[in-house]
């Protein structure tokens, strides 16, 4: 049901293309048009906001190819993105690295971490991939606590804002730029891993790995590339965090965080393209609503208990997730599929 | 030498309490097949309990631990109702993620109720015994006797009670289970509020040992993961003996580590140990390898 009745492709390039009909490519150039003047109309916090939700769409895109397309569960996300980050903060601040090297090299260290970690993939998986990604992320936040002369320690490290070829990205303006481009170019380049040979390999891969490997799957490989595509995507996601903030410190990288992309994978869809995309969009603004709202209600309801701004947050987190994974395990990805259909089908119902 | 003999204490000690830990997630997960990652929150959430029971409304001690237990079963009893009831025979995927959501949802509802970030919690007297150089602390002291007796109690009911049998072959056989006519659901629901009670005492537990009761309870419970690989997922004896042998490296490894590398490696090294492991015998010492087929 991916095409309007009555569109047949003839060709294979038609076959392929992302954006077929005309309605597509309509809805197409107004989306790229709102993003383009957003920052006309946004204002500076909600610049920030979607400067932070740009980020994290990078990350959950990686991790959706993870998780979401090979089924390699990863809880350590935000410790892959920690490597992406002081990488790129070192390697600038140290050795004077200009910052497009300095965020691919960022992009390759935090896979080849991504990559060791996810060796005991070939023989273990489910749970216990779980925890060794959830011990990867402790162990890699204690050292970059602990490794004074490169991290800096507690303390973290002032990073200088990114800079292409002499252009300074300093308002949130420009930085809404920067990773909006650098957003599309993940979630294209995502969208064209998953339809490609090694995408299909991945989905093979979750769905039966023995079944994968009898015909002919290299699982060895293929695992290993996916841990690395999915911790690039973070590392790169990583380093635009340090380059858009102007200090990094393992505060940034909470375990809480890497809990939350895998419950955004869930709530967007995972294994779509586009479920990333609705995932943190949904947990976000959550969260952008209930920081805005909660101290106006902690003032009007005066017997709310003390610890409710802090505490509702993860309160609605935790319940988006079960409530998801219990009425909507396809996520919000599998809505917009039935909205699209529906929509294309009308007034028939079938 | 008084050194290492007091760390080896406190390691047996703090051990024993991981072994619960673990036994708790090894409950649930020979009966229903689910991954509790939620443990480190339910530890959380009923030491906060326990504390709300006895110094908030100031219970005398027995009254106040009765409480938390019934908490616990109650606590249990909803979440397999509630949460994992409508996921039975999903994919793995999904039972991993809901505990880590149940998780998220139980560390915001106490952060609701109990907005301290850190409280004294004291449940034994507080008279060190002296044994050579090395001085025990009597809440080490209960809290390796208790656990030795839940793993007691919990081997006799699996052995002997018609109930603990049908868990054990439940965890065996689901399906041949479900024919002979044992109601699965309820053992899911058995296995829960076991699961929760454990979580309870170990959470008295470690907070008494601690001192006190804070948010550092969270990354415990996920410690205590360590003890569950090494003693293998669906084994019993595996998390009792694994349990002690965690305790002894963090805390002896901790304290003639830290001059070697740096301060809080006792925190990171259950988690070396999780990588290791996973390296070398990924299935436990006592786990049960599964060998899969299409």
């Amino acid at each position: 049901m991916d095409l309007p009745a009555g569109t047949r492709n003839y060709s294979y390039s038609e076959d392929t293309t992302i954006f077929r009909t005309k309605t597509q490519k309509v809805l197409l150039t107004m989306l790229v048009l709102v993003l383009l003047t957003a920052p006309l109309w946004f204002g500076n916090y909600w610049l920030s906001v979607a400067n932070l939700i740009g980020i994290t769409i990078i990350s959950v895109t990686g991790l959706n190819l993870l998780t979401g397309y090979c089924g390699q569960l990863s809880i350590g996300h935000a410790g892959f993105m920690a490597v992406g980050a002081y990488t790129s903060a070192f390697l600038t601040q140290r050795f004077g690295i200009p910052f497009p090297f300095a965020l691919i090299s960022s992009g390759l260290l935090a896979g080849a971490v991504g990559m060791i970690f996810g060796i005991p993939s070939l023989r273990v998986k489910g749970f216990y991939l779980a925890i060794s990604t959830i011990a990867a992320q402790f162990i890699i936040i204690w050292i970059i606590q602990h490794w004074t002369p490169v991290t800096g320690g507690f303390s973290g490290l002032d990073v200088e804002p990114a800079s292409i070829l002499g252009f300074v990205f300093k308002t949130q303006t420009s930085k809404f730029y920067l990773i909006l481009v650098i957003a599309a170019a993940a979630i294209y380049a995502a969208k064209n891993i998953a339809r490609s040979r090694v995408g299909r390999a991945f989905v093979a891969i979750r769905d039966n790995d023995l079944a994968a490997e009898v015909m002919g799957i290299n699982l060895f490989r293929y695992k290993l590339a996916a841990f690395f595509i999915g911790c690039f995507y973070a590392g790169i996601a990583g380093s635009l965090i340090a380059h858009t903030g102007a200090t990094i410190s393992d505060a940034h990288f909470p375990f809480m965080d890497s809990v939350l992309f895998i419950g955004m994978i869930i709530i967007g869809g995972a294994g779509t393209t586009i479920g990333p995309i609705f995932g943190v969009l949904f947990i976000r603004l959550l969260d952008v609503t209930v920081t805005k709202l909660s101290p106006a209600l902690q003032s009007a309801f005066p017997h709310l208990p003390p610890g409710f701004t802090s505490g509702i947050a993860p309160l609605l987190f935790g319940l988006a997730i079960i409530l998801f994974l219990i009425f909507e395990p396809r996520g919000m990805a599998h809505r917009w599929q039935l909205f699209k259909s529906s929509y294309r089908l009308w007034p028939f119902s079938y | 030498m008084g050194e290492l003999l007091q760390y080896v204490i406190t390691g047996l000690a703090i051990g024993m309490v991981y072994s619960l830990i673990a036994l708790c997630f090894v409950v649930v997960w020979k009966s229903s097949g689910v991954a509790n990652l939620a443990l480190g929150q339910l530890v959380f959430v009923s030491s906060w309990f326990a504390y709300e029971m006895l110094y908030q409304r100031g219970l005398p001690e027995w009254l106040g631990l009765i409480m938390v237990i019934l908490f616990a079963l109650i606590l249990g009893w909803l979440i397999e109702r509630i949460v994992l009831r409508p996921l039975i025979a999903q994919p793995i995927l999904s039972l991993i993620t809901v505990t880590l959501g149940l998780g998220y949802f139980l560390q915001g509802l106490a952060g609701i109720i109990w907005s301290q970030s850190l409280v004294p919690f004291q449940l034994f007297p507080e008279q060190p015994l002296h044994i050579g150089s090395a001085i025990i602390k009597p809440q080490e002291l209960w809290a390796a006797l208790i656990s030795l007796l839940l793993f007691g109690l919990l081997s006799l009911y699996f052995r002997y009670n018609k109930m603990g049998i049908a868990m054990r072959a439940t965890a065996d056989d689901q399906k041949a289970v479900q024919a002979c006519g044992i109601p699965v659901t309820r053992i899911f629901s058995r296995s829960w509020m076991f699961s929760c009670v454990l979580a309870a005492v170990a959470g008295v537990l470690i907070s008494s040992i601690a001192g006190s009761v804070g948010n550092s309870l969270i990354p415990t419970g996920l410690q205590a993961f360590s003890v569950v690989i090494l003693g293998g997922l669906d084994s019993f004896l595996g998390a009792i003996i694994a349990g002690p042998i965690i305790g002894l490296a963090e805390i002896v490894g901790s304290g003639y580590l830290t001059s070697l590398t740096w301060p809080g490696i006792r925190e990171v090294v259950p988690f070396i140990i999780i990588i290791l492991v996973m390296f070398v015998k990924p299935y436990g010492l006592f786990g049960e390898e599964r060998i899969e087929r299409i």
